[in-house]
């Protein structure tokens, strides 16, 4: 089938990198003027393991073609995707208006996550213009970090539709994904915008939930770790989204509960428990600094100190509202110098502290330890896990580790000479 | 110099005024209305963002020219240069007053800014939330401890200000104040917040204030319990206090850390400082911009005060109407009225700012007066005290004067968007309410229907007289310039009195005699000598709460 993918999201990559996998064309247009060169250049516009190679693959295939959003599509597509980054409704809108009034523009999916009843305005826009077009939502419920995986092995998929000719054509194109078992669930289209949000919604509280319990832990002198696995036994409960840490958030996640508390706020309902979360996720932002911060009782001027990770989660190259960005600023109005290494994210780093402040960006992490007052392991990177602590003593001046993630085992960081804090532990 | 000065009554021009108010008695406001349909263009000042209406004054061209010769025989343009050059004007303490120099610019102050930047970098702190408990929390909730002067004014601007929005990408603390000896402010402050997250400013000039200093004591341990450490820890003192004094050794003494000291100097009044770092419960709300902005609004009216005709001056006429009217018209007490609720503790703030300054009845030479000085002075905000006590005002037997506030511009931020039909409709009813009142109190039924006859117990007698303020909007620069005005006006009506308004020494003793009372209260046989009431008290005390126990 012809299909175009619409913005500059890794959601829109994601789609037509699959969808030019099982043998569609596809046109993907973007909006930023940067973002058209990046792709004119053969370069995707997010990295991930794995998704790289694969949209190389369809580009020189010929059945991926990027292009600018601009131009309408030349022959009319069976589907058009809009996958606008959270909360740009009017791009959406728009764009919606000169779709429908061309000739011919098939089913549009959208995909862009925005407050609830967006979709149905974007229906009712198109519908006024052309009232056979069909619009349906598939709200983008990609997991950054491992988004190809979670597109084409899906566990779940939320799909807002309330004609057939919908439906149908988007069962047809999720076909190659939707095998071992249907795992599409029809509703309306408020109800799947709902549902998205509400997902992000729990998955948020059990996080703040377990900081609460790591707070707790400290103070009755219990490892969290022990309770987090203990808890997780139990199928009411389950395993995911159980890790206590210094804090979540990324471009998604926290978007989508704010969205939620706004949607309550207008409902005049009461936003208290979601708004308790985010308060809580926001304090745990800026845990690690808070032991710093004691471990030096408050004298913290003239400090180093080193971070290890700062996109938001492993795997990204993104620090949009990431907790090592609370951190820095924190560290940077007490006169500390800081020094950072991440595998991806420092030149988005770089690109944040621009005009904010000093930082020291290293391509080593041993490098950035050197001479450091403190270690912050805030993302927990595959290559952090088991550093060579020695060779971490030797550099550091002193050799205190602040464990984010709780990834160290803490009696053996202890054993190796160094002093060890982490979260709830 | 300080120049000196007669005793008022001997002046030709008193007997003069009184003979003008004994004509005048007769008078009534309607009719100078009725006679006169520019009395409002010959009786208002606009200037500095106010405009004072005292057209609703019973005053005559004639009494008005009288008066204002009398602030020239007076010799105010002596007294005012005195002020303004930091001549010794507070007699009895033996120093100038120089709150005026507070609102200076930078040129002309070095030290003052010195100690506002300090204070810039404090607020600076706290509003971006770098500032820190001793457990790493960014600070949330900033309780100012103090009483008088370091608690009337910051407490009345700050809550005046704060509909006003935080500076941008900074988050305003909340601000409480715990002022009462008794502790009934502290210890609800307390109740409801966290330790790790509050911050206490202790205020005093002295830094010996009783009421203060254990009010603090009190803050200081329940943070020492609260944290887990020692009433004497350094890095509690560092993260949970801020002092601010006149006085930087007794604040060292009682623990603040030198980082954590602002000061303010002798020759600034505590009712006179919230200019100074006492205002840093204002600066927290509205941030150091809108704070300079407040001292800025101040200066202006400084300037204005210097510059202009007794006749055009905003401070000088609202002296002279006042003494007008306590001296020669005999009325005993004015009431404050803002129609703003925002303005709720002005009253509060003017009752110290002229009662405590003018409540004086020795002249600068130590001899006693013989005509009245300060009225009684009280107020609440205009639109519930006409459920209290407007109809005193109306139909009772004393004549009070009335001063009205208002403001022309409200609710035009964009915060208050949503809601903005609605408030602005509230704040018109309010306004109307204002202009109805001062109407009725001054023309009385004059201003209702002639052809309705009413019962006696309907009746209004009017002429009541009142001046109106108002504000061209409620913003930093006009409260400066507005409680600048105050600050002139009283200093004009001292010398015009021939008093000091800068001590009070009426405030001393009754501390003293407090400390032997508590030994009084320990044990009532120590009752002895004192007078039967005293000691009637005390012994009752005693036995209530013997039977408690």
């Amino acid at each position: 089938m012809h299909i175009t993918v619409y913005g500059d999201t890794l959601c829109a990559q994601v789609t037509a990198t699959a969808m030019a996998q099982t043998g569609h064309r596809v046109n993907w247009r973007v909006v930023e003027p940067a973002s058209r060169e990046r792709l004119a250049r053969g370069l995707p516009l997010f990295r991930e393991q794995g998704l790289d190679r694969l949209f190389a693959d369809q580009l020189e295939s010929g059945r991926l073609i990027p292009g600018f959003w601009q131009e309408l599509p030349q022959t009319a597509p069976d589907a058009v995707f809009l996958a606008f980054p959270p909360g740009e409704q009017a791009a959406a809108e728009g764009l919606a208006r000169r779709l429908a009034s061309s000739t011919g523009c098939g089913v549009i999916v959208n995909q862009t996550v925005g407050p609830v009843g967006a979709a149905e305005q974007l229906r009712d826009i198109i519908k006024q213009i052309d009232p056979r077009a069909v619009l349906v939502a598939l709200p983008d419920l990609i997991q950054e970090g491992n988004a190809f995986q979670t597109f084409t092995r899906p566990d779940s998929i939320l799909l807002g539709c309330e004609e057939g000719e919908g439906e149908s054509l988007v069962r047809e194109l999720l076909r190659p994904f939707n095998r071992r078992k249907d795992v599409i669930h029809v509703m309306s289209l408020r109800e799947a915008e709902f549902a998205k949000l509400a997902i992000s919604g729990i998955l948020a509280t059990r996080i703040s939930y377990m900081n609460d319990m790591a707070c707790l832990s400290e103070s009755l002198g219990v490892d969290i770790d022990v309770v987090r696995v203990a808890m997780g036994a139990d199928p009411r409960i389950g395993e995911s989204y159980l890790y206590p840490g210094c804090g979540f958030g990324g471009p998604g996640l926290s978007s989508n509960v704010l969205a939620l508390v706004d949607a309550l706020n207008k409902l005049a309902a009461e936003p208290g428990l979601l708004e308790r979360v985010l308060q809580t996720n926001e304090r745990q932002k800026e845990v690690l600094f808070r032991k710093f911060w004691q471990f030096h009782h408050g004298n913290l001027a003239g400090k180093k100190v080193a971070l290890w990770g700062v996109a938001f989660k492993p795997g990204t190259h993104r620090v949009d509202n990431a907790p090592a960005l609370k951190v820095i600023e924190a560290l940077w109005a007490q006169g500390v110098e800081v020094t950072a290494h991440d595998p991806k994210a420092l030149p988005d780093l770089q690109n944040w502290a621009q005009g904010r402040g000093e930082l020291t960006l290293c391509d080593d992490p041993y490098d950035a330890a050197e001479g450091a007052d403190a270690l912050m392991l805030i993302t927990e990177w595959k290559p952090y896990w088991s550093p060579d602590w020695q060779r971490l003593k030797r550099r550091m001046r002193e050799p205190l580790i602040l464990d984010g993630r709780n990834i160290y085992e803490p009696a053996f960081v202890r054993e190796q000479g160094l002093i060890y804090r982490g979260i709830g532990r | 110099m300080v120049p000196d000065q007669d005793v008022l009554s001997i002046s030709s021009l008193w007997s003069q005024l009184t003979q003008c108010a004994a004509q005048e008695k007769a008078l009534h406001l309607a009719d100078l209305f009725e006679a006169d349909e520019q009395r409002f263009e010959r009786f208002n000042i606009d200037a500095c963002g106010l405009l004072a209406d005292f057209s609703k004054q019973r005053m005559s061209d004639e009494a008005r020219d009288l008066l204002v010769a009398l602030a020239e025989e007076r010799q105010l343009r002596h007294w005012l240069d005195a002020l303004f050059d930091g001549a010794e004007v507070n007699c009895t303490e033996g120093r100038a007053a120089k709150h005026w120099c507070l609102r200076e610019e930078a040129g002309h102050a070095p030290q003052v800014h010195e100690q506002l930047d300090a204070m810039e970098r404090m607020v600076e702190r706290i509003l971006k939330g770098h500032w820190r408990g001793v457990l790493g929390d960014a600070i949330t909730d900033v309780v100012n401890v103090g009483v008088g002067g370091s608690d009337l004014g910051p407490l009345m601007a700050a809550f005046a200000l704060q509909c006003s929005l935080p500076p941008e990408g900074q988050a305003r603390p909340r601000i409480h104040f715990a002022s009462s000896m008794d502790g009934s402010q502290v210890s609800q402050v307390l109740q409801e917040l966290n330790p790790r997250t509050t911050l206490f400013l202790v205020s005093s000039k002295s830094f010996t204030t009783v009421d203060t200093l254990h009010n603090a004591k009190t803050a200081r341990q329940w943070l020492a319990r609260g944290l887990g450490l020692d009433y004497a820890s350094e890095s509690l003192l560092r993260c949970h206090f801020i002092g601010i004094s006149a006085n930087p050794r007794r604040m060292a003494e009682w623990g603040i850390m030198p980082a954590n000291q602002l000061q303010f100097w002798d020759w600034v009044g505590g009712r006179y400082s919230l200019w100074s770092a006492i205002g840093l419960p204002i600066a927290l709300t509205v941030g150091m911009d809108g704070f300079r902005e407040m001292l800025g609004g101040a200066h202006a009216m400084d300037l204005h005060c210097r510059s202009m005709p007794w006749q055009k001056n905003l401070p000088v006429m609202l002296a002279l109407v006042d003494v007008w009217n306590i001296n020669f018209l005999k009325i005993p007490a004015r009431a404050v009225l803002p129609y703003d609720g925002r303005l709720k503790h002005l009253p509060a703030y003017l009752e110290q700012l002229e009662m405590e300054s003018n409540g004086k009845s020795v002249s600068r030479a130590g001899e006693p007066l013989d005509y009245d000085t300060c009225p009684v002075i009280w107020g609440e905000v205009g639109p519930n005290a006409q459920h209290a006590f407007f109809q005193l005002l109306h139909q009772g037997t004393q004549p009070i004067a009335c001063e009205f506030l208002m403001t022309a511009r409200r609710y035009t931020e964009d915060m208050h968007s949503d809601a903005a039909v609605e408030l602005e409709g509230q704040h018109a009813l309010a306004n109307a309410n204002c202009l109805a009142q001062s109407r009725l109190l001054a023309l009385g039924e004059r201003a209702l229907d002639p052809k309705v006859a009413l019962p006696a117990y309907k009746r209004y007698r009017g002429n009541q007289p009142s001046t109106t303020l108002v504000l061209d909007e409620l913003s930093p620069g006009t409260l400066g310039a507005l409680l600048a005005m105050y600050e002139h006006k009283v200093f004009v009506q001292a010398v015009i009195w021939g008093i000091n308004p800068f001590d009070q020494w009426g405030v001393e003793m009754g501390k003293l005699i407090a400390t032997d009372m508590l030994a009084v209260l320990t044990d009532p046989d120590n009752a002895e000598g004192l007078d039967a009431s005293s000691q009637a008290l005390a012994r009752h005390i005693a036995r209530k709460q013997k039977s408690r126990d």
